[in-house]
């Protein structure tokens, strides 16, 4: 029996697999993991990188590995990533003149809300 | 005072509405196309003819980027209008992308060589830079900083809308 359990295992192609990114520390690859669910793949209908499969996302992902190497913090990875690919490609807009209306408009809805709640209390 | 308020919550979702109509349906571009404007990514390559390129040799330079592959169909449907433009002496540098030197080569001997030159990017890594998503792909790139960008086939209305109006505001070719 136990020779058996030997073979099976010796043959068992998990030993031959190795991880496809080979980070240097577990925080680097916490910090890859976040950045593929935060970043849109190009060519996938809202899609993340970290879903997708297809052969420019494989391409970013070892590109995101290569930057996280090189020391590079996300803002300059999703820099990177944005002014090619759109800044439609993070999933978190950034506070930029385009996004103040997306950002801002349902704390004007709520106060202006409130202010009507209140009016219509007093009165 | 009523009459106000009434009024207010009629017209406030109305408005709010049509803000992001406008926002949304603003046309910024025609689809598929961008005109960023950047330089070109640093690069180090050979050519499909085995000699080195490098970013200075196409610094200063105007000419139109093309990207393809041997193995994408899209760029066969493309290739007669590139033969086209080549004959109106427009300059095409190809980014022969993801392909096997050899593919790329019969595939050209075969077709037909619209190209005055083609990098060979066999990872990918310049097209990575350049932000191509796929085959084909074309770059209007004058005086070496990349101006319009196009993903998808180009063909005579692409090629009318998208790059001829650049062309003339520059007066290049």
């Amino acid at each position: 029996m136990r020779i058996f359990f030997i073979v099976i295992f010796s043959l068992s192609m998990n030993l031959l697999s190795d991880s496809i990114y080979n980070f240097e520390n577990e925080e680097d690859e916490i910090r890859f993991n976040i950045l593929v669910k935060e970043i849109r793949c190009p060519k996938c209908t809202s899609g993340s990188l970290s879903s997708s499969n297809a052969p420019i996302s494989q391409d970013l992902k070892l590109k995101i590995v290569e930057m996280i190497k090189e020391d590079k913090s996300d803002e300059e990875i999703k820099e990177y990533i944005s002014t090619r690919f759109g800044i439609d490609s993070l999933y978190e807009p950034g506070l930029t003149k385009d996004t103040y209306f997306l950002w801002f408009a349902p704390f004007l809805l709520l106060i202006f809300a409130l202010t009507i709640f209140i009016i219509r209390k007093t009165e | 005072m009523k009459l106000l308020l009434k009024l207010l919550i009629l017209i406030l979702p109305i408005s709010f509405l049509l803000i992001f109509y406008i926002l949304l349906t603003e046309d910024k571009s025609y689809p598929g196309a961008d005109y960023d404007t950047y330089d070109l990514p640093d690069f180090e390559l050979e050519s499909l003819s085995g000699d080195k390129i490098f970013k200075t040799s196409v610094e200063n330079k105007d000419l139109l980027l093309n990207v393809w592959a041997s193995w994408c169909i899209t760029c066969r449907v493309e290739h007669p209008f590139l033969m086209n433009l080549k004959k109106q002496g427009i300059p095409i540098l190809g980014l022969n992308y993801k392909d096997e030197r050899e593919d790329a080569i019969s595939w050209l001997n075969k077709y037909g060589n619209p190209y005055k030159e083609n990098i060979h990017d066999y990872k990918g890594t310049l097209a990575l830079d350049l932000g191509v998503t796929g085959a084909p792909e074309t770059f209007l790139i004058i005086n070496g900083k990349v101006v319009a960008h196009y993903q998808g086939e180009v063909n005579e209305v692409i090629w009318n809308e998208v790059f001829v109006p650049f062309i003339k505001k520059e007066g290049v070719f």
